[in-house]
């Protein structure tokens, strides 16, 4: 059975008119890095998930979930 | 006009420092080549070996840079930050992982090699370090290739 994390970074960065650098900035990580997780190629580690969650203002849950 | 105050103009950012390791990450191969022409070739005078000294020293500390992220003082927490967070530590780690086997599969072949060619110790541990050293030089460049625009 494949799992894969999807989530909904660029829909709420977009939504509040976040460019990924400004997020990178925010998240006090590399452009690269919110590029890929936003593209499923990376998972971010539960640390890095909530300091996005609480940049875009969203609880984490929200963000991120389970694709079955 | 610049928006930066002077005295940090000509500071290195993360973002400088991210293009300038994937710019330069050919110059690798080029010095390991150079190299072992100069430690097996016939003509290596002293100031060639002391040349060959330095240049292998800088690639020694460039590698430990890459792939451990040893931090450089003149670059700011926040840069530093920015420059090993977890895409860069999970792109080094995976690119060690590859070096680390391709040791290990090196290493097996010279040793089934030598029951049939007789090998010059030095050659074996150019050749066993330098292949896990160009390998994960390779994957880095791989995973960490090109970088993507704004929003794709």
């Amino acid at each position: 059975m494949s799992e894969r994390l999807g989530n909904s970074l660029k829909e709420r960065r977009t939504e509040l008119r976040l460019t990924q650098s400004e997020l990178a900035e925010l998240c006090l990580v590399s452009r690269k890095t919110i590029n890929t997780v936003e593209n499923g190629i990376f998972v971010p580690s539960t640390v890095l998930a909530l300091k996005l969650a609480e940049a875009l203002s969203v609880p984490v849950e929200q963000l991120f979930w389970i694709e079955r | 006009m610049s928006y930066r105050p002077r005295p940090t103009f000509d500071q290195p950012t993360a973002e400088s420092v991210r293009r300038t390791r994937r710019a330069s990450i050919w110059i690798i191969p080029a010095v390991i080549l150079q190299q072992t022409t100069l430690i097996f070739g016939r003509h290596g005078d002293q100031f060639s070996q002391l040349l060959g000294a330095i240049c292998w020293t800088a690639l020694t500390i460039a590698e430990l840079w890459w792939l451990l992220g040893l931090p450089f003082r003149w670059l700011s927490e926040r840069d530093q930050a920015i420059l090993n967070d977890e895409w860069s530590r999970s792109v080094s780690g995976d690119a060690s992982r590859w070096g680390i086997a391709t040791a290990a599969v090196v290493g097996c072949a010279m040793m089934i090699a030598r029951i049939w060619v007789r090998l010059d110790a030095g050659i074996a541990i150019f050749a066993l370090v330098n292949s896990a050293l160009i390998v994960a030089v390779a994957r880095y460049w791989w995973l960490d290739r090109g970088e993507s625009d704004e929003d794709e």
